[in-house]
């Protein structure tokens, strides 16, 4: 059983009342989470170490402008946090972060991780729109109830890992009847429960409901076959490879927003990367006719081979290609068969190795 | 354009692009040039990219004025030139904000231009790649009825207030399409290139392009009144730190204007390097002394880097606005900053590759008014020490 503290306000205020009194009785020196800023109220994450400005943060809001492990990533790739800090990730932004961490990224040390059970977010095409307000009352009570959301991004829609796996403090939402007038925090780490001593509210011992879980779980799995399809993806390939990605445009922008990129420099990018005109007119020579949007195919598997074991399906790549290839669906779809070939799901354990940083005598003699 | 100028005329019964395609269909087979580098549709019909064809067959798949600019032709001249000599004369087929930003990387030495021939054509403009990968032949026909009337309505914002749309430099043949006789296109060389090549093709360009000079005239005049109106309202929207701040307060920080631009020609951006990286302490203090940090931070410092890096040479082709997820009008910012500075020193990116970029000269006697001379600062410095 686990610790849960209830606080008798509705989830995002009780979490933001969380959020507040760390910064307040200094248990924490930051927080990192959505927030409302400029007379337009755009929603952006922000790192804030003022109580007083926890009112303008909307931790659950559902967006994703940018993943956030990169940013923590970011913010302790230097050197570790020196002061303690609270992070409001989502689950898949967890996963992502805890792979970072495990390729040496960036550091967990100081660092409380709040997250919670995702409904999902809506993609940044309708933040661009500016009516992601007009959806939320749809969205709060489809949380509610458990059932799938419409307009969320695919990527959301076909996920089946939703729930929080290494989180210090889960705030329960998906399929939870009462978090307008209740929000429940399953204190999962000893951290967790330290942390929130003191802070007013009812404790007691429990587990997430799961069945409940296991039914939208089942829904999303479902959904996700269906999706995967739609994107005309149910094999990889090379007819349906080479269809995918006959639109793309090169910018490379999948791989500048994914977590699980975290090369400094890209080898497509570098000068070794780029042919010789020689090349090109020897290719030219044998075919008559050359495309000059060269290795396009190969960069993304390349991009797939580098990123798979690690790949969490967040549908970033997917949510920024101004070619609108489903890049969610073939991300997860790679990722999950690679990730099934080693029995390794990316972020779920700090302590399980990657597998590719691990040897096993006895693996894969079949194709030795 | 001097009223010296001639132009050849060409049969064009089956459009535009059929009769861009039949002459350089001709000038392959005569050994005008050895290959050409052509927007044609990708084979899943979906896009489009550009191609180099050698063999005439594959040119039946070009389409010389795609309805959208899927990646920046510059780019694609400078991918080909960059390393190494070649041996192939090659004609580039392209747009003319295309090819004003070949000028520009060859002022930057990002191309060389040895046996490369710049053929531009009259540009209706393109729409925009969110409208066209909504589905390509929804895109295909909204661009099909806009184009064939000159009609700007659906084409991007940047495209709507280009007065360069023609022969605005950088090509060595132009093809003017705008005013001229149905079934019918204008070549026009425009360099000493230009002129062999259409001398060895056996075309004697002896028409007289008048009419087609003054309809292109008197659609440069009404762009340029269209891009002032442009450029003034959203001067008022973005002008301060404030509503600069607030433009582009939705930017996700992705870069992918930067990557798409044909000027940023950096290998590596400064603001993609480790000195962008800072310590987590750093980050704190900060967050601490500003009531607040936005993540991903320093964006706002890398579009100002961006503008100063690169907007003496911005030709407004429009890609990093395409390329932007959030929709940030970056390209028409940068064309509202871009006519501004090029217009201090009285430069045009792309006019002529005689022209030298303004950073690489030096005048005794500009920009007195934003001058302090030496004396007046020490003695100034003086005052202060007593």
């Amino acid at each position: 059983m686990t610790k849960v503290l209830s606080i008798s306000k509705s989830a995002e205020d009780g979490l933001r009342e969380l959020l507040k009194s760390l910064l307040e009785n200094g248990r924490v020196k930051g927080v990192v989470t959505l927030r409302k800023t400029g007379e337009d109220g755009v929603i952006s994450y922000s790192l804030i170490t003022n109580p007083d400005d926890i009112e303008s943060t909307l931790p659950l809001f559902p967006l994703m402008p940018v993943n956030l492990a990169k940013q923590i990533s970011r913010l302790t790739l230097i050197e570790a946090a020196t002061e303690p800090m609270a992070v409001v990730l989502r689950p898949c932004e967890l996963r992502a972060f805890v792979e970072l961490v495990k390729r040496t990224q960036g550091s967990l040390e100081n660092i409380l991780v709040i997250s919670s059970t995702c409904a999902g977010v809506y993609p940044l095409e309708m933040a661009v729109k500016g009516n992601i307000g007009d959806h939320l009352p749809e969205y709060w009570k489809a949380v509610e109830q458990g059932e799938p959301i419409p307009n969320i991004r695919l990527a959301c829609q076909a996920c089946e890992h939703f729930v929080p796996y290494t989180a210090d403090i889960t705030v329960s939402l998906l399929g939870n009847k009462g978090i307008d007038k209740e929000t429940t925090l399953f204190l999962n780490t000893e951290k967790g429960e330290a942390i929130v001593e003191g802070i007013s509210g009812k404790s007691r011992e429990g587990e997430l409901d799961t069945a409940t879980i296991g039914q939208i779980r089942s829904k999303r799995k479902a959904e996700k076959e269906k999706l995967s399809d739609e994107a005309e993806l149910k094999s990889l390939g090379i007819d349906e490879i080479t269809k995918t990605f006959s639109r793309c445009i090169g910018c490379r922008n999948c791989s500048a927003v994914c977590p699980a990129c975290y090369c400094h420099v890209c080898f497509f990018q570098t000068e070794t990367s780029q042919h010789e005109r020689a090349y090109y007119e020897r290719e030219l020579e044998k075919k008559g006719c050359i495309s000059m949007l060269p290795d396009t195919i190969f960069y993304h598997l390349v991009r797939l081979f580098h990123v798979s074991m690690s790949c969490t399906a967040c549908g970033q790549c997917a949510d920024v290609c101004p070619a609108n290839i489903p890049l969610w669906a073939i991300s997860l779809k790679m990722g999950e068969a690679v990730q099934k070939a080693f029995d390794y799901l990316p972020g779920k354990d700090m302590e399980e190795g990657l597998p590719i940083t691990t040897f096993t005598t006895e693996e894969f003699a079949g194709v030795i | 354009m001097s009223n010296t100028r001639k132009g050849a005329s060409l049969p064009a019964e089956g459009g535009v692009e059929k009769g861009i395609i039949d002459f350089a269909r001709q000038a392959l087979k005569q050994g005008g040039f050895d290959a050409v580098l052509i927007p044609s549709r990708v084979p899943t019909g979906d896009s489009f990219a550009y191609f180099l064809i050698r063999h005439e067959a594959s040119l039946e798949g070009a389409s010389p004025l795609p309805p959208i600019m899927p990646v920046q032709g510059a780019r694609v001249i400078s991918s080909i030139t960059r390393r190494g000599k070649g041996k192939n004369r090659i004609a580039a087929v392209m747009r003319p904000c295309e090819a004003r930003a070949v000028i520009e990387l060859t002022k930057l030495a990002q191309v060389d231009l040895e046996d490369i021939t710049i053929i531009t054509t009259d540009c209706p403009g393109v729409i925009p790649l969110s409208n066209y990968f909504e589905g390509a032949a929804k895109g295909d026909k909204l661009f099909e009825d806009a184009s064939r009337n000159w009609n700007s309505g659906p084409m991007r914002p940047v495209c709507r207030i280009c007065d360069k749309f023609s022969a605005s430099g950088g090509q060595d043949i132009h093809i003017g399409t705008l005013g001229t006789k149905s079934g019918s296109i204008l070549l026009i060389p425009n360099s000493s290139k230009g002129e062999d090549i259409l001398n060895r093709l056996g075309i004697s360009p002896e028409e007289d392009i008048s009419g087609w000079e003054a309809r292109v005239n008197e659609l440069i005049d009404q762009r340029k009144k269209e891009r002032k109106q442009n450029n003034d309202a959203l001067r008022a929207d973005i002008e301060g730190i404030d509503r600069l701040v607030e433009a582009f307060s939705t930017c996700i920080n992705c870069h992918n204007c930067m990557r798409v631009c044909p000027i940023c020609y950096c290998r590596q951006c400064h603001f993609d390097s480790d000195k962008m990286k800072f310590s987590f302490e750093d980050y704190l203090m900060r967050a601490e002394a500003r009531g607040g940090l936005r993540i991903p931070t320093d964006t706002l410092l890398f579009h100002i880097g961006r503008m100063l890096h690169m907007s003496l040479s911005c030709v407004s082709c429009g890609m990093c606005e395409d390329a932007c997820p959030m929709a940030i009008p970056v390209a028409q910012i940068f064309t509202l900053v871009g006519d501004r500075n090029q217009g201090a020193f009285d430069y045009v990116p792309g006019r002529s590759v005689d022209e030298p970029l303004p950073l690489t000269t030096f005048e005794e006697h500009e920009f007195q008014e934003i001058e302090q001379s030496y004396a007046a600062v020490s003695a100034r410095q003086e005052n202060q020490n007593d």
